[in-house]
């Protein structure tokens, strides 16, 4: 064999990597870019052009975004993220760090509560909170606001997106706390008391110090709960599938909707594209800003 | 909130508690409810002869739901459905993502970074958005291996059971496939992430000692990876466990329904929903993920922290 | 045990020389140790010499036979790593049969032969722990029993004390060289650290970015350094390097940038400036006269010897060492720089030989 003990081994790995990137390769790199062709076609399951399907340019794009339908599922899924990933889930989530890490009794049994909506599939995560927003005076969360004298209500038809906020709110606060957590346990003890002895208040070391310091961790916190509460789809749709009237009808269930249910592939390509594009915006902004380590 | 106060000297065995203990105390109860308040009723429900969709306390307690699932064609179906399914996804992930995160740990090829940033792009590809062009995708690749099954097999019921196992739309191969591809960006990630910090000295031993590749891999790489390979396959495990979209899309056949969507169908029933069967469903189907959670735990941090650098 | 030679070796990564023409021959059965500061290409070499690298240029011979091609297991080496590469999920006994285990040798045999080289470790009583249960020095053994047992032509050592503290390396420094007795085998054994090439080496090889600075024998080095690397990278204290000139008036005179005159055993013909004049710190004596006056900074006194550190105008701090022990105050002393122990360094470094007519 001519081929050096460098050669061969550099060889073997390119060997080694190659099912991986094969197999991510057919079913999630070709298919991102394949939708961008689709998009520019009017393909469909039903109908004419499911037979032959023929190159439409950008006329699927021009009626999307003529589609206020559409601009009202960017607008959910904007307030659904904010109000879930960036707010929900990062505030209650920072609190509960902050309260675990005080000399107190049963972290143990409160940081598993509060991990369990975390750790259950999203379908029975729906299916729980169905019975929670149960309509009558029986649905568990109306009894629960009886208490503070509130008539019961029709939880998913008249609060519709703050009814799924607060589910995948609920679902997500182990994330950022276990994020948090540890970002939080990394800043050195010493820097406290360093503080202290400068005579820095609690509010201002909370300020200047600890929030400075966690900053790469939320920053991350951010990106990752960004990126995975675009992508929700089960969750959203078990609650609610869309509606009522669309008012929680995020991308992916609009996505869905467009091509399986009108069967308009074409379309319901041009609106994946657009998502597409929005996550790939979103993802080579963090990693340049910060850096990504790799 | 007094991030400070953290380092004060535990009030220890103090009676009365402080103001600033109380509060926290409250706070954390107050939260910990708002997580646990909706699990209550699934699983009173499931023991509860008479469940319905309210939350209610049983008047009898019996496990006649959950016998009855197993006596229930389409639940066992189901569960077994699932087991399989996911059980063939994680392991195909891993197999794929250990070889290929050793690879990606070891290579020093020119476009080693790019490689990297793009396995990140690909982790954030939203699902939904595939779902158009993997349906073509798996329609195309369908095709193909039914007409090889048709070529090859001329038994009609060979021909039947073969499509059912290896065919991509409405077919276990398929399914088992692209929830495999699904998982590979975060399986190859902690595998790669995980060799890099293998000093590459136990390879080169081996080598001037003469192991072969496959010696090597499966006397010395696999032994040193496996805390690497129990993150990957927890975490593959859970997603994939948990995934609702992609049996949505490609199963229709009853034979081939997972227990996901087997809970989302019997929900959507027109007559009369059987809360008791469902609720017990919903148990079953949660206790692996809940299980292979609390294991993955420690994982968690370890996994993101090194992407904490600033 | 096997004959090295190195032959013009070069190593170059993309436009990143590493390893620039390096020539020497390790004999068979030598213990040659490649010393240098970190990056001077030592470690890359090792890794040549054992085939985990490939050799850009040049050649090498094992045993006469051309070996650059030669895949690493074929080559009849062991290699003894920094980190020593224990497998942490084996046994000692397993580590130190892998490479046997590996070509299929008879089970019995393989025992017969772990226990062999684990007797002369004193590791027969560790067979059945695991490296995690094992101190720094112990796994240290059982990297050099593992590479023992496959009785190799060839033992590569790269930086394999560094892990340890300085007791057991003082420890270690006497069991390999009694191993090397033992068995006799071809050791190349590269380090940062030159005490241990002092008193381990029968042939150092200083090596400075990919260069070789000077090639010989420990003593050699050490008394006639080729060129001032080698003069301050061998022995400790450093050998002192004080600036100056010769002018051609007076050939035999070295005329320091503080003003000292340090009269030389040789004339120096066609010298001119930027020379250095080098003498090591046992060698400098406290005179009686005042030619050499020094200004006292610090002095160390460690019993046996003493440290002195002493400045004359803004030059910089020379160190004498003086035998037994002095109880010098800060002050002035006076300084002899006996001629037959100086060493005249030129512009580049290099040593300066009295010309000769």
């Amino acid at each position: 064999m001519q081929l050096t003990y460098e050669r061969r081994k550099q060889l073997t790995y390119r060997f080694m990597m190659t099912p991986a990137l094969l197999l991510m390769f057919i079913f999630i790199v070709f298919p991102a870019f394949y939708a961008f062709s689709l998009s520019l076609t009017n393909e469909a399951l039903l109908g004419f052009a499911a037979k032959e399907s023929s190159y439409v340019g950008l006329s699927n794009f021009e009626r999307l975004f003529d589609d206020p339908l559409f601009w009202n599922s960017l607008k959910v899924t904007l307030l659904f993220v904010i109000g879930s990933a960036v707010i929900g889930q990062f505030l209650l989530g920072f609190l509960s760090a902050v309260l675990l890490l005080r000399p107190i009794r049963f972290k143990a049994m409160f940081n598993a509560m509060i991990c369990l909506p975390n750790a259950v599939p999203e379908m029975v995560v729906g299916f729980l909170w169905i019975s929670m927003y149960a309509s009558g005076e029986y649905g568990t969360l109306n009894r629960i606001v009886a208490w503070f004298g509130v008539d019961p209500q029709q939880w998913l038809y008249s609060f519709p997106l703050i009814a799924i906020i607060i589910v995948n709110t609920w679902r997500g606060v182990a994330f950022a706390m276990i994020l948090l957590t540890s970002g939080l346990s990394s800043i050195p003890k010493d820097i406290y008391e360093a503080a202290r002895i400068d005579g820095a208040t609690d509010r201002q070391i909370f300020w200047r110090i600890t929030i400075p310091m966690l900053m790469p961790t939320i920053f991350l916190y951010m990106f990752v709960s960004t990126v995975t509460t675009f992508a929700i789809f089960g969750l959203v749709y078990t609650l609610s599938r869309g509606g009522p009237a669309n008012s929680t009808e995020i991308l992916g269930i609009y996505i869905y909707n467009q091509s399986f249910t009108a069967f308009q592939l074409g379309y319901g390509a041009s609106v994946a594209v657009i998502s597409l594009v929005v996550s790939m915006l979103i993802g080579v902004f963090y990693v340049r800003m910060f850096k990504v380590e790799v | 909130m007094t991030l400070a106060s953290n380092t004060v000297a535990s009030t220890g065995t103090n009676q009365k508690m402080t103001k600033s203990q109380f509060k926290t105390y409250l706070t954390l109860i107050l939260i910990s409810l708002y997580c646990m308040v909706p699990f209550i009723w699934v699983v009173l429900a499931s023991v509860d002869p008479k469940a319905s969709q309210f939350l209610r306390i049983p008047e009898s307690v019996s496990m006649e739901h959950y016998w009855n699932l197993f006596a229930n064609q389409s639940g066992l179906r189901w569960i077994l459905n699932s087991i399989v399914i996911n059980v063939s996804a994680t392991i195909i992930a891993l197999v794929f993502a250990g070889f290929g995160g050793y690879a990606i740990s070891r290579t020093k090829a020119w476009w080693k970074l790019p490689l990297l940033y793009a396995i990140i792009l690909v982790r954030i590809v939203p699902p939904p958005a595939l779902i158009v062009p993997v349906y073509k995708v798996m329609l195309t690749l369908n095709d193909w291996v039914n007409a090889l099954i048709n070529a090859v097999f001329t038994d009609v019921a060979t021909q039947q059971t073969m499509s059912r196992a290896f065919s991509f739309v409405d077919g276990y191969l398929g399914l088992i496939l692209i929830l495999a591809a699904m998982q590979l960006p975060l399986a190859i990630w902690i595998m790669k992430t995980f060799f890099d910090a293998i000093p590459i000295d136990y390879e080169e031993s081996a080598a001037i000692d003469g192991a072969t590749q496959w010696q090597t891999v499966r006397k010395v790489l696999i032994p040193l990876a496996m805390p690497g390979f129990a993150a990957a396959g927890l975490f593959a495990f859970i997603n994939a466990w948990g995934d609702f979209l992609m049996p949505l899309m490609f199963t229709s056949s009853p034979e081939l329904q997972t227990l996901p969507l087997g809970l989302f169908r019997a929900f959507l029933r027109v007559d009369a929903i059987d809360y008791g069967f469902l609720t017990a469903l919903a148990v079953i189907y949660t206790l692996p993920a809940v299980i292979a959670f609390s294991f993955a735990r420690k994982f968690l941090t370890q996994t993101f922290s090194g992407g904490v650098k600033g | 045990m096997a004959k090295i030679e190195l032959i013009d070796i070069k190593k170059q990564y993309g436009d990143t020389k590493i390893v620039k023409g390096v020539t020497f021959t390790v004999e068979d059965g030598e213990f040659a140790v490649v010393v240098g500061p970190s990056g001077c290409g030592k470690s890359t070499l090792l890794r040549m010499i054992a085939g985990l690298e490939d050799i850009t240029s040049g050649e090498l011979r094992i045993d006469g036979k051309v070996a650059n091609q030669v895949s690493p297991d074929k080559r009849g080496i062991a290699m003894v790593f920094q980190s020593y590469a224990l497998y942490p999920h084996l046994t000692v006994a397993e580590n130190i049969g892998f490479a046997l285990t590996l070509k299929k040798h008879d089970k019995a045999e393989v025992a017969q032969r772990v226990k062999e080289a684990a007797k002369m470790l004193q590791l027969e009583d560790l067979l059945q722990r695991k490296p995690a249960e094992l101190s720094g020095g112990q796994r240290q053994r059982v990297a050099i029993g593992r590479a023992i047992v496959k009785r190799p032509k060839v033992i590569l050592f790269d930086e394999p004390l560094s892990n340890l503290d300085a007791k057991l390396r003082v420890q270690m420094r006497a069991e390999l060289q009694r191993l090397h007795k033992e068995f006799g085998s071809t050791i190349v054994y590269v380090t940062h650290d030159q005490v241990e090439a002092m008193t381990m080496a029968e042939k150092i090889v200083v090596l400075n970015q990919g260069h070789i600075s000077q090639l010989g024998q420990p003593m050699d080095l050490y008394q006639q350094p080729q060129n001032t690397f080698v003069a301050e990278f061998i022995g400790i204290p450093k050998m002192n390097l004080l600036d100056g000139e010769i002018s051609q008036d007076e050939p035999d005179v070295f005329v320091c940038s503080n003003g000292l005159r340090i009269p030389l055993a040789v004339s120096y013909q066609g010298a001119s400036g930027g020379l250095k004049l080098g003498i090591r710190p046992e060698h400098i004596e406290l005179a009686d006269n005042d030619n050499g006056q020094y200004d006292v900074k610090i002095v160390e006194r460690l019993g046996i010897e003493t440290y002195l550190h002493l400045q004359r105008a803004d030059d910089e701090v020379i160190v004498v060492r003086l035998e037994g022990d002095h109880n010098l105050d800060a002050g002035q002393v006076n300084l002899h720089f006996p001629s037959d122990k100086c060493r005249l360094f030129d512009e580049v470094g290099q040593v300066l030989l009295p010309s000769t007519h």
